[in-house]
């Protein structure tokens, strides 16, 4: 995975195909997670004209509460409120760029990328050319954060240490396996090593998301930035 | 998610009741998950702050757990607190003049 590059045509990247597969899934796993969770039918057709429909049940999982969280934290009155008024189109427009999101990235690579001739001569497996444009790039950004919102409760990040200890121990296992640090003697279950190989296969996900966004936010921050001071 | 302190809440509905004349405020509380250079471009591009503005609230939240980004009546607040849902901040929205720490 390269970093988001501004260019003509949008924001370019180069992604290996096993992260454009396991990131789409995992889009498409959150996607469906919200539907569910926030009562929205899967007949609901999603994107523009979404009718009000008044459901607005507080969804049971964690990290759902976290994409769909209370809006008053003293007042359950105001927060249910705003539930009702907002939970359907707040929902149903993240499973839409959740979805618009897997799409793109199952479509990426296309060949007839003017770009994609850098591709030419490497090997089977070699990264493909993702190219977002600049009208999709802020959904495309906001995919990634309800990804990385999910993924972060999934793996019981509470505070900024615990997301440093999972990019050192991404890091960690990255330089080599058998690179034992203190830390992974915390799950001291018999089956610690899948709870350890889950651990170091979804903040691998975790942290190859967060490197997408941050390089897209920059490019798309310094754009922003460039078009006010021109305006 | 994340640690704003929980504590110190549950004040008196009675005393938010006799505050309906005061504005409302949309504040944004951290998280561990979302980038700094996320939510300084979430605050340049949906409230059109400029950059160093954007950069002080987002400073805010990170350091003090949580900033005022807006305020106004309810409901403008409600349209700003369901914005930053989208964009996947946690923000909450109540009536101001009921705790210090304002910024925006």
């Amino acid at each position: 995975m390269t970093p988001f590059r501004s260019t003509p045509g949008g924001y370019a990247a180069r992604w290996e195909p096993v992260e454009r597969t396991v990131l789409a899934r995992v889009a498409r796993d959150v996607a469906e997670l919200v539907r569910s969770e926030s009562g929205i039918g899967t007949d609901l057709a999603t994107g523009e004209g979404i009718a009000f429909t008044g459901v607005g049940r507080v969804p049971h999982d964690p990290a759902v509460q976290r994409l769909l969280p209370d809006a008053h934290r003293e007042d359950p009155d105001v927060a249910a409120e705003f539930r009702h008024l907002t939970q359907t189109d707040l929902a149903a427009a993240k499973v839409a760029r959740l979805e618009a999101f897997a799409d793109a990235l199952d479509g990426a690579g296309d060949p007839d990328d003017p770009d994609g001739r850098d591709v030419v001569g490497q090997d089977d497996g070699a990264p493909t050319f993702l190219m977002v444009a600049r009208e999709d790039a802020q959904d495309f950004a906001g995919a990634l954060t309800d990804v990385r919102l999910v993924l972060g409760e999934r793996l019981g990040l509470e505070n900024d240490e615990d997301v440093e200890q999972l990019h050192d121990e991404v890091i960690d296992g990255t330089r080599g396996d058998d690179d034992d640090n203190d830390d992974s003697d915390d799950n001291d279950s018999d089956d610690g090593g899948d709870d350890d190989q889950n651990r170091r296969y979804w903040g691998g996900v975790f942290v190859a998301a967060g490197f997408a966004q941050e390089s897209l936010v920059d490019e798309m921050l310094a754009d922003l930035r460039a078009r006010n001071a021109r305006g | 998610m994340a640690t704003p302190g929980a504590a110190t809440e549950a004040r008196s509905e009675t005393e938010a009741s006799a505050r309906l004349g005061e504005p409302w405020v949309t504040i944004v509380w951290n998280d561990p998950v979302n980038l700094m250079s996320y939510v300084t471009y979430v605050f340049e591009a949906y409230f059109g702050y400029p950059p160093a503005k954007a950069k002080k609230l987002m400073l805010q939240v990170h350091q003090d757990g949580r900033a005022v980004v807006s305020s106004g009546p309810r409901e403008r607040m409600e349209v700003d607190v369901q914005a930053m849902h989208g964009y996947g901040l946690w923000a909450t929205l109540q009536q101001d003049g009921r705790e210090s720490g304002g910024a925006a």
